[in-house]
């Protein structure tokens, strides 16, 4: 049993199911207050001490745990138990191919921070994905209901079509770093390059040294891909059934969608799914689109470089893997934040609206993305040759 | 900050930056996004402005025309003011109120032997006040109903009396109401 993968199995499963998914929680109640001049959960205390509401989380718990389990009549009794998991446990595991720090090595050790290094890398965060349709569809059919059944409809559609756009519209993001492994992404959004640098590859200007020609840009995804960021993150909260993609759960029509026969903790863990899959999907966003673990501008063999001049190089790997599984992590609170207030911001798509965007125009703008970025990576590959 | 009024001019048709979509996902993330960071910096600073009003503490001082569950109005003797008629019986929609007359040797003559409101069924309707010839049963302001078991939602003659200050203003409001 290699020490060094159990170890960041657990350190990943501690922060995003121990950590951040009940601080979802209270994130998602004190975000919407603030945004809506409330003043959020403040009630549940542990002696007369709130904390800002963080109790909240722990009186959930407590909640969910001690409540009736009901199976409704008529219900498939082992697919209504298995499907809160078949939904859970996706959402869990697919963090383990995103990278949350680069390779470092100190005392003759050697570590690169991402569970799972597969080389077929976010192909399978998609086919785990797909599992989790599972879990929904089968929770509205397995719980007898017709709000359920509907919700269960609903969701298949839409998870389904936004597959399709989830895969086409990242696509671009393979051809310009060249590899579906996240490390390889994430190493590859460290380089930077000149504002102009395209255009003096195409000849269209000459090479100079006005002020325009020392302002260099990281080669982050967003920067490269800035269509494909948007369409992404739109198919990924399609995916994952937040507001404004929320028709499966739809309070106002179909009162709870999938989930309106479940109680108790069953209950919990599709809100459990939503909240780990809010948190993969910024851990995504992150590896992929806005510079993994780096710090814009600064490499890893540049910060470690700097680091080895007053402490050494195995405190300087140590230091460096510090500093650059804590910038990952801010970059994940703010694609989480970011998510958040795009959920309490936009309202609620239509049915049909959610069919028109992922079919009439989230695939077609992602295969002229790809074209466009093929017809550019092709022509930059011919005039450096 | 409360209480402003901002008239928004709506055009029929949309702009392009409307059928866009996108630009206008920015517009609605600047104006959250701008209310969120005003307020996280007023609970950092410790002035939040806030509409909430923190219930059990603080109180809303309802409206006259509010209906809370119904009561009965008690005499300066401590005698419900209620003769029994039984019309209030009879106009309730969800047959929630029992009543059992008796009689007392009273200018009144009648008085109500038993009167219980199961609240349970009672939809706050108003229509027994209404119905009610002698302004013997009102709605109350009191909306605090919650109970552990069942029988405490069957309220009894005993815990409906309700003196004539206790109502407040809601006799008054009766009275303008329906021109008595």
């Amino acid at each position: 049993m290699d020490v060094a993968l159990v170890a960041k199995t657990l350190f990943i499963f501690a922060v995003i199911m121990l950590v951040f998914a009940p601080l979802m929680t209270w994130v998602e109640r004190k975000q919407s207050a603030l945004m809506q001049d409330r003043i959020g959960a403040n009630r549940a205390d542990i002696f007369g001490i709130t904390a800002i509401g963080l109790i909240h989380p722990v009186a959930d718990v407590i909640k969910m745990i001690t409540k009736e389990d009901v199976i409704p009549a008529g219900a498939h009794r082992l697919l209504h138990t298995l499907c809160p998991l078949i939904a859970a446990v996706p959402a869990a595991i697919s963090f383990a191919v995103i990278p949350y720090g680069g390779s470092y090595s100190a005392w003759g050790a050697h570590w690169s921070l991402v569970v799972a290094d597969l080389d077929y890398g976010l192909l399978y965060v998609f086919a785990i994905g797909s599992i989790a349709a599972y879990g929904t569809v089968l929770a509205g059919w397995a719980s007898n209901s017709n709000w359920g059944m509907l919700g269960s409809l609903r969701a298949s559609a839409q998870m389904l079509s936004y597959e399709v756009a989830m895969g086409v519209s990242v696509l671009g993001i393979f051809m310009v770093f060249g590899s579906l492994r996240m490390t390889d992404i994430g190493v590859g959004q460290q380089e930077t390059f000149r504002l102009l640098g395209f255009l003096e590859h195409l000849g269209w200007v000459a090479p100079g040294t006005r002020w325009v020609d020392w302002v260099t840009i990281p080669a982050w995804g967003i920067v490269l891909q800035p269509l494909g960021f948007f369409m992404f993150l739109a198919a990924l909260m399609a995916e994952n059934k937040r507001p404004p993609f929320d028709t499966p759960e739809g309070e106002s029509e179909i009162v709870a969608g999938y989930f309106i026969e479940y109680s108790g903790m069953k209950f919990g863990l599709f809100f459990m799914a939503e909240w780990i899959e809010v948190v993969v999907i910024a851990g995504l966003m992150t590896a992929l689109f806005l510079g993994g673990w780096s710090l814009p501008w600064i490499s890893d063999q540049e910060l470690i470089g700097w680091l080895s001049v007053p402490f050494g190089p195995n405190l300087a790997n140590l230091l460096a893997m510090v500093v650059n599984v804590s910038v990952f992590f801010v970059k994940l609170c703010f694609m989480i934040w970011v998510q958040q207030i795009l959920r309490w911001s936009l309202p609620r798509f239509r049915y049909d609206q959610v069919m028109h965007l992922g079919w009439k125009i989230l695939l077609p703008l992602s295969l002229v993305n790809i074209l466009v970025t093929a017809i550019l990576i092709l022509l930059v590959d011919e005039l450096a040759s | 900050m409360p209480g402003q009024v901002v008239r928004v001019q709506r055009r029929e048709r949309l702009g392009l930056a409307e059928r866009l979509y996108l630009p206008m996902i920015f517009v609605g993330f600047a104006v959250t996004s701008r209310h969120f960071f005003r307020n996280l910096w007023g609970y950092i600073t410790g002035n939040v402005t806030s509409f909430v009003v923190q219930y059990p503490e603080q109180r809303v001082d309802y409206a006259d025309a509010f209906r809370g569950h119904p009561v009965l109005v008690q005499l300066e003797n401590g005698k419900p003011k209620c003769v029994a008629c039984g019309l209030c019986e009879f106009a309730c929609p969800t047959d929630c109120i029992t009543i059992l007359p008796g009689e007392i040797e009273d200018s009144i003559e009648r008085y109500p032997e038993v009167f219980d409101i199961d609240m349970s069924r009672c939809m706050f309707c108003g229509l027994c006040e209404e119905a009610c010839p002698e302004e013997a049963i009102v709605m109350s302001r009191e909306v605090e109903l919650a109970t552990l078991d069942r029988a405490g939602s069957w309220f009894h003659k005993e815990d409906l009396l309700r003196t004539e200050e206790q109502l407040g203003r809601r006799v008054g409001f009766l009275r303008d109401g329906y021109s008595r």
